[in-house]
């Protein structure tokens, strides 16, 4: 049995829309052809079609005035027709698609190479995949801009005075740093459960990296799966009586995804997270005074294992402490460590070009510039994309870069600024050793990631 | 919620004994007024007309549904009207419209609650014996009976 997929739109979204996709579902029923109808209209995108049901489809109607995106149906037979086409003729509509034959893509009547990257696109980016890299590249821009105008504000000094321009620059940098991980997380459940899903995945975006939680970036995509798979399940189980029905997507649904989110966040993610840092906290004073090499090697790791998480946050954390003690080897150790994820990758991505994209490619470039200002965060985006290979490259060049560090007795008297700090005179001790502990890192990281990464899909 | 609370006795008009299209339009917004529904007639006739305009309503079958969001309204409501005499309203299958259903939406704060109601109003339209029905409806209680099986 043939089955049909299609999909509905029109500008206003309410009459048009629906009609067209009952009109093509009564036909449908008439010639007992399965047919599943997605409805993009003025309550949101309805019955949306997964990439399940379009692998298995003979062909998609598309019956709209608004443009719809294709490149998922890319290799399908398409028959693309305005909303009032669906209303008009969907009996006809039904009879074309179940004529077209099945094609590969560069025959259909659209082809071009475009069709047919995109086609391995969506092969590359399925299910999760598909949802964590929506976040990704909506996030890239918040870390690209916010991280390069943080970089400038330190021209104008480590430490600006308030008010001054340098302070203004690293002000606007934090916003859109603060704003990376709710938008990672927004568009993580935006891409799964739709409009829906947005706000959830915000709010818990907002919390994963909030005082309370302190979850970092993976705490972020966490959010955003939890906070989307909480807004689909609502909208597609939670059934209301008629006359509350319509209270559904306006107040009922954000409600509950906003409150079911947030309350997982903070009671089962924070508690056990907060636990873990006091935790971390208490065993590194313990082993404080053990070792130099492994203390580094360890603060190192943790920098680069979670980038913002509680690991990062505690390493950090611990070795300013220690600046008030006048210790600062573990301070330089940490920044050497916290500089060579974003260098490491900038240096997979110019070695190695084919297992990086087009986007990652250049936003390689701006990780370079990021890494020396020890801003880590520039490595997020690829930690996001596919953490499983990417952080254990990480942590292995970071932990490499913390031991060295301490083994070369390198200081550091200022928490911040990366190359910035390593130009004020006397605010870095040993700073030849230091700068080659950090290349070292950087080199690591780069070969260990561009072992353990495969080519990427070549856009 | 639901459908017959959007649709006043002043804005039912069975039968209507106009058969211009933009007549019709302002006999039925009238109607939306008189049920303080619409109040600003002419602002209100104005966004239905531009939004024929942009592409005709007349959905087929006979029927058409000519909205309009505007801050001449005052909440949601809907005018229905059964015509005496079909009129032509550039429908998509080219067939003459009997049948009326006129939406009023405030421009502020659309509530999604209104905006289900017309879909389910939308999606009922395609079928025979629900139009069937509301033809032979003639008096506001059998509309509303008809448009409770929504």
């Amino acid at each position: 049995m043939k089955k049909l997929l299609a999909v509905t739109a029109c500008p206003t979204g309410i009459a048009h829309t629906y009609m067209a996709a009952e009109s093509l579902q009564k036909a449908a029923q008439d010639k007992n052809v399965p047919l599943k109808v997605e409805t993009r209209g003025a309550i949101g995108i309805e019955n949306a079609l997964t990439p399940e049901e379009i692998a298995e489809a003979h062909a998609i109607i598309i019956a709209a005035d608004t443009d719809i995106d294709e490149s998922r149906f890319a290799g399908k037979p398409v028959v693309k027709v305005p909303v009032a086409e669906g209303i008009k003729i969907a009996g006809e509509l039904i009879e074309q698609a179940l004529a077209k034959e099945v094609t590969t893509s560069s025959s259909t009547s659209a082809s071009s190479q475009d069709d047919i990257s995109a086609m391995a696109e969506t092969k590359e980016k399925k299910g999760a995949y598909k949802h964590l890299m929506n976040g990704v590249s909506n996030m890239l821009p918040l870390v690209v801009a916010g991280g390069l105008i943080i970089a400038f504000s330190f021209i104008f000094g480590l430490n600006p005075a308030d008010g001054s321009f340098g302070a203004s620059l690293l002000t606007i940098g934090k916003a859109a740093m603060g704003l990376m991980i709710p938008i990672l997380a927004g568009f993580i459940a935006f891409s799964i459960a739709g409009k829906p899903g947005l706000a959830p995945g915000l709010v818990g975006g907002a919390l994963a990296i909030s005082e309370s939680v302190n979850g970092g970036f993976l705490g972020g995509i966490l959010a955003g799966f939890l906070a989307g798979y909480i807004a689909k399940f609502l909208i597609d189980y939670l059934k209301l009586p008629k006359s509350f029905a319509g209270l559904k997507p306006i107040l009922v649904v954000p409600l509950l995804s906003v409150l079911a989110t947030g309350l997982i966040m903070l009671y089962i993610l924070g508690g056990p997270l907060n636990w873990i840092m006091t935790s971390l906290a208490a065993w590194l004073e313990n082993i404080g005074s053990v070792n130099a090499v492994i203390l580094g090697a360890i603060l190192g790791g943790m920098m680069a294992l979670d980038m913002g998480g509680p690991f990062n946050k505690v390493a950090y954390t611990f070795s300013v402490g220690l600046l008030a003690s006048s210790v600062y080897g573990p301070m330089a150790a940490v920044m050497a460590a916290g500089m060579t994820p974003p260098l490491g990758i900038w240096l997979a991505t110019v070695l190695r070009p084919k297992n990086f994209n087009k986007e990652e490619r250049e936003a390689g470039k701006v990780a370079a510039v990021l890494g020396l200002s020890f801003i880590t965060e520039g490595a997020i985006p690829f930690g996001a994309a596919d953490p499983i290979r990417v952080i254990p490259a990480l942590v292995t060049g970071s932990a490499i870069t913390g031991a060295l560090s301490m083994a070369f007795d390198a200081t550091l008297l200022a928490p911040h600024g990366g190359i910035f700090a390593m130009l004020i005179p006397n605010a870095v001790g040993n700073v030849l050793m230091y700068s080659l502990a950090i290349v070292i890192g950087t080199v690591v990281t780069a070969l260990v990631l561009n072992l353990l990464k495969r080519p990427a899909a070549s856009k | 919620m639901n459908v017959h609370d959007l649709l006043d006795e002043k804005a039912v008009f069975i039968p209507l004994e106009v058969s211009d299209k933009t007549e019709i339009i302002k006999t039925m917004a009238k109607g939306l007024a008189d049920a303080d529904v619409v109040t600003d007639v002419d602002a209100y006739v104005q966004a239905v007309l531009t939004r024929e305009e942009s592409g005709s309503t007349g959905v087929g079958f006979g029927v058409a549904i000519p909205h309009g969001k505007s801050a001449g309204v005052a909440k949601a409501g809907i005018a229905y009207a059964k015509l005496a005499n079909p009129s032509d309203w550039q429908s998509l299958d080219g067939e003459p419209v009997n049948m009326v259903f006129m939406i009023a939406v405030p421009e502020a704060n659309v509530g999604n609650e209104h905006l289900q109601i017309l879909v389910s109003l939308s999606r009922k339209l395609i079928h025979e014996d629900f139009r069937n029905s509301l033809l032979a409806a003639q008096n506001l209680e059998q509309v509303n009976e008809v448009l409770k099986t929504l």
